[in-house]
């Protein structure tokens, strides 16, 4: 965020939003418990389940993203793909 | 058929007791047989509540430890005789009642009201327990603020787990003008994050205060906002459907009551 985003945007958003946006997440996070050992070790099976159909997934890079949605709890992985010269 | 309600919340200080008197009142003013019970064993307040705290002689663990009668223990409202308050014991603790204790006072409970209305403890642990063991329903009680609305969704996932059916929930202490103005998380913003039925919706109102300095409940006082809304709710329980008040203070301009509102449940 540059700073003119902190200035003005910050500003805008309302704390009902923070807040609602800080319980979808934290409440996931309640019900699925992930400890950090757990998530590092489904990032690292993420990252070779890809690199059987894929190459250049590398765990350390994989973003897992837990949140509420509509009727269900989501979980997002986000799975960088280092471009290699081919 | 009798219904046994549990009102939790979790979190403390959301307005069970508050909730549990003014809907037992409620549920007696259109002619139900209703019974409160307050099952805060060690922490006593449902008979202040009422006013009901200079009539109590038995109390519900006299009663589960076999020194008086069911009938003896139960104390008569001031106002409407078929309500009646099964007060907690002051010093004693939880472990003086057990689950089965608790079904069992329901059963008996069940025999003579139509309603049972069971106001829980704060927590997870054995006052919650207990107070959810002799329960065909449960309502949940919630403010909109963080804490609140974090310790109910760990009540949902009990109840779901004790097997107690879907709970329903009731917004408690919502302030208009702020959500307005974005201060606050809406009715909307709180049903995103739950996801269960609303039954209700209670405004922020002083004239609580004010009624439990008297020991009178908000729902005989028809200028009190609160009050009007804890009837709709118990009009709800009784199986009506109830539109949801607008919240807007009469100054406001525009109805919202369609912005405002999401899911809600008339059941």
């Amino acid at each position: 965020m540059s700073l003119f985003d902190k200035l003005f945007r910050g500003r805008q958003e309302r704390s009902s939003d923070v807040a609602r946006e800080r319980l979808l997440t934290v409440l996931v996070h309640d019900r699925v418990k992930l400890t950090p050992e757990i998530m590092a070790k489904m990032k690292a099976e993420l990252a070779e389940v890809v690199a059987r159909y894929i190459p250049g997934a590398n765990p350390d890079e994989i973003d897992v993203t837990l949140m509420r949605g509509e009727s269900n709890d989501h979980i997002k992985a986000d799975i960088p793909l280092r471009r290699s010269a081919n | 058929m009798s219904r046994v309600i549990t009102i939790t919340s979790g979190k403390g200080g959301v307005g069970k007791t508050t909730s549990t008197a003014n809907l037992g009142t409620a549920l007696a003013m259109q002619g139900a047989k209703v019974a409160v019970v307050d099952a805060d064993i060690g922490l006593r307040n449902l008979d202040v509540v009422m006013g009901l705290e200079n009539r109590i002689v038995y109390d519900l663990v006299d009663v589960i430890e076999g020194r008086c009668r069911l009938r003896q223990a139960l104390i008569k409202d001031k106002h409407f005789p078929d309500l009646c308050l099964l007060p907690a014991a002051q010093t004693r603790d939880k472990d003086a009642v057990s689950v089965d204790d608790m079904i069992a006072l329901a059963h008996q409970l069940r025999t003579e009201f139509d309603y049972v209305l069971i106001d829980s403890p704060a927590g997870i642990e054995a006052g919650f327990r207990n107070a959810i063991a002799g329960a065909d329903e449960v309502v949940i009680i919630t403010t909109p603020e963080v804490s609140a609305v974090r310790d109910a969704d760990r009540i949902v996932g009990l109840v779901e787990a004790f097997e107690k059916g879907h709970p329903r929930l009731v917004i408690n202490r919502i302030k208009p003008r702020m959500v307005n103005r974005g201060d606050m998380m809406s009715v909307d913003d709180v049903l995103q994050i739950l996801a269960i039925d609303l039954i209700g919706v209670v405004p922020d109102d002083e004239q609580i205060v004010t009624a439990t300095n008297r020991g009178e409940v908000a729902v005989l006082d028809r200028a009190s906002r609160a009050g009007r809304a804890f009837v709709d709710i118990a009009r709800r329980i009784g199986g009506e459907e109830v539109p949801f008040m607008s919240l807007d203070e009469p100054q406001g301009l525009m109805d919202r009551f369609f912005g405002i509102f999401g899911r809600r449940s008339t059941r």
